[in-house]
């Protein structure tokens, strides 16, 4: 495998959350990047726009595949030393998570729970709440919420103050940059309409927009709904158990609040529907019924691109490396993802999370 | 094992399984597939109400499912009108090119209780209009009666409501609907454990359906496994037929000739 060199310039296709990492990483290492993006870069059309931002591996691990609790644990490490190299403590907030059910729902917490010792054993760390103790950390949750788990070693960011971060440092650091500006990929190739461009290296993190070229590679709609209130105050991210759907409020700046996410399996893009909003609006309202008066600013759909087993994939030919399907773990895998892509770059040998994103051994596929 | 046929006859179609699974609630798709391949069935249901079926937004995880090679049940599952089921009725027919659909209208949010009055007004419908129905009903023999009235050639009546895990709620109404009426029965919902799925079949329903219980299940492949071999151990019982309860003990080894004080030395 040829390795990255100092002066080799690198395309990055998509400039969602994994590419604007990619690209800073790059241009913070001396290299040449150009990253192109299909839509606008000040308001992306990428999932990690729309998420709402939480680095929570225990309650992740515990609704969804269990390997992805190593990778989230090294983003817990990784995203504060990234965010200071980008002068940007303030958007990191190590607060923990709570996880909450209505009286009648107990038995969903329990479940929770349950799942969550079975998954991570020894490594499980929760502390179950008593009325008194939840709102102690939450005084603005609904007094009828009478227990919670609260997992302490989680966390959120301020996902969309990032990503506009990202970008002024991208600029700043001599990226260029191509906004509305749909390419293909090839190896040692990006293909816009007006032409081939050669580059070093090709890096694709284009999400969906990398269907249909990606086998295997599907969407799976996602809708948030984001409000604002100041009669509302909370410090970390809230997840509501419920019997029939998992959702959660997670905290933003200026008195926002991102609500989400419904998982639909399907790839519509369409607005939100009547049912979801209903769904999403109501968790809200019962978390705290001093939502009733928040403001709806937005409501946003997306699709999170994700593979058949619903786990990041990284593919590599001479010249083209894809890294893909991160589904609704943008935030809690980017930064394994991002530090394995680059370790391929460098030719490393150890290339972390190896057995988790790799689909076959590196020999098959280098020349 | 008696050699009385053993399949599952539903609409003139035989079935050599008699496990039924749904595809909601898994991990990712991957583990869905591990899990049919152990259940080892020939039927899966599958949801369509919320995946913008009409437009193709649902086809790449549709052909997740098919790639199961299973028949694909479609049901109308988020339904709260027998018009809503109707159209999501026709609508799957198009799609999947199949007259088959689970029919489910929901009568109340929090529990999911079936609509027995929209089910009816449904299913008349969609009988008369080619499709082969399998409602998802409660355990009301009238209901059930009146569904086979519409024409319905099986019944899915609940053994507790949706993802529950409470069982066979009411074994009496069960009993009574298996000993009157003669269709195939197949138990859809509120099963937890393959011991309440044995039960069933023990009691001479024809098929157990199933989601949440295998789904949830830390490791649902090995869930799905147990409940194979539970439906398969009820299906057999019951063809050997069970031995009567009875109120006194009758020991099965002869006490004739042992002295009459050993029993009250013993412990």
């Amino acid at each position: 495998m040829t390795s990255i060199s100092p002066s080799s310039h690198v395309a990055i296709a998509g400039a969602g959350l994994l590419g604007r990492l990619l690209a800073w990483r790059l241009l913070r290492g001396g290299r040449r990047v150009s990253l192109f993006d299909a839509g606008d870069l000040d308001t992306p059309p990428a999932a990690a726009w729309t998420a709402a931002g939480m680095v929570a591996p225990q309650c992740e691990t515990a609704v969804s595949e269990a390997s992805i609790y190593a990778m989230g644990t090294f983003a817990l490490a990784q995203w504060p030393k990234w965010l200071a190299e980008l002068d940007a403590e303030a958007l990191w907030h190590a607060k923990g998570s709570l996880v909450v059910a209505h009286p009648q729902d107990m038995a969903a917490l329990n479940q929770f729970r349950r799942d969550l010792e079975h998954a991570l054993g020894e490594q499980a760390n929760l502390q179950a709440l008593d009325h008194a103790g939840l709102h102690h950390l939450e005084p603005d949750l609904a007094p009828g919420l009478r227990q919670g788990l609260y997992l302490e070693n989680e966390a959120h960011l301020d996902n969309r103050e990032l990503l506009v971060r990202l970008l002024a440092e991208i600029r700043g650091l001599g990226g260029q940059c191509h906004a509305h500006c749909p390419v293909e990929t090839a190896p040692g190739e990006i293909v816009t309409p007006g032409g081939r461009q050669r580059f070093d290296w090709v890096i694709d993190c284009r999400g969906t927009g990398a269907r249909p070229r990606q086998p295997g590679l599907r969407g799976v709609r996602g809708e948030t709904l984001h409000v604002r209130t100041s009669e509302v105050h909370l410090s970390r991210p809230v997840r509501l158990m419920h019997p029939r759907y998992q959702l959660y409020v997670v905290p933003k700046p200026g008195h926002r609040f991102v609500i989400g996410a419904t998982q639909i399996e399907s790839e519509d893009r369409s607005p939100m529907s009547l049912q979801s909003s209903l769904e999403l609006g109501s968790a809200l309202f019962t978390l705290s019924p001093a939502f009733a008066e928040a403001r709806i600013l937005e409501q946003g759909v997306n699709l999170r691109p994700a593979f058949h087993d619903n786990l990041p994939r990284v593919t590599q030919q001479p010249g083209l490396i894809s890294a893909n399907g991160l589904f609704r773990h943008g935030y809690l895998l980017a930064p394994a993802v991002a530090s394995h892509v680059l370790a391929r770059l460098e030719g490393d040998t150890q290339l972390p999370f190896r057995s988790i994103l790799d689909v076959r051994p590196l020999q098959e596929v280098s020349p | 094992m008696t050699d009385t046929p053993n399949d599952l006859v539903l609409y003139g179609e035989r079935f050599t399984s008699r496990f039924l699974l749904g595809t909601a609630l898994y991990d990712s798709p991957a583990q869905m597939q591990e899990a049919i391949r152990a259940a080892g069935c020939e039927i899966v249901t599958l949801g369509l109400r919320r995946q913008g079926p009409a437009e193709g937004h649902g086809d790449a995880f549709f052909g997740l499912i098919r790639d199961s090679g299973c028949r694909l049940l479609p049901n109308t599952a988020g339904c709260r009108s027998a018009r809503e089921a109707i159209t999501l009725a026709e609508m799957s027919r198009e799609l999947f090119d199949t007259p088959w659909i689970k029919l489910e209208v929901i009568g109340d949010d929090y529990t999911l209780h079936p609509d027995p009055f929209g089910l009816v007004e449904a299913a008349s419908e969609l009988v008369a209009q080619g499709f082969k129905v399998l409602p998802y009903c409660s355990d009301d023999l009238i209901l059930c009666q009146r569904l086979i009235d519409a024409g319905c050639q099986a019944l899915m009546p609940w053994g507790a409501p949706i993802g529950t895990g409470l069982g066979l709620n009411n074994r009496y109404a069960l009993r009574t609907l298996r000993e009157r009426l003669d269709v195939p029965l197949i138990i859809d919902a509120g099963l937890g454990a393959p011991s309440q799925a044995c039960e069933a079949m023990e009691l001479g329903f024809d098929a157990i359906l199933l989601n949440t219980a295998v789904a949830r299940a830390h490791n649902p492949p090995q869930m799905a496994g147990a409940f194979r071999e539970a439906i398969d151990a009820g299906r057999r019982a019951h063809l050997a037929g069970l031995m009567e309860r009875q109120q006194t003990a009758s020991p099965s080894t002869p006490t004739l000739g042992q002295p009459f004080w050993h029993g009250m030395t013993q412990g």
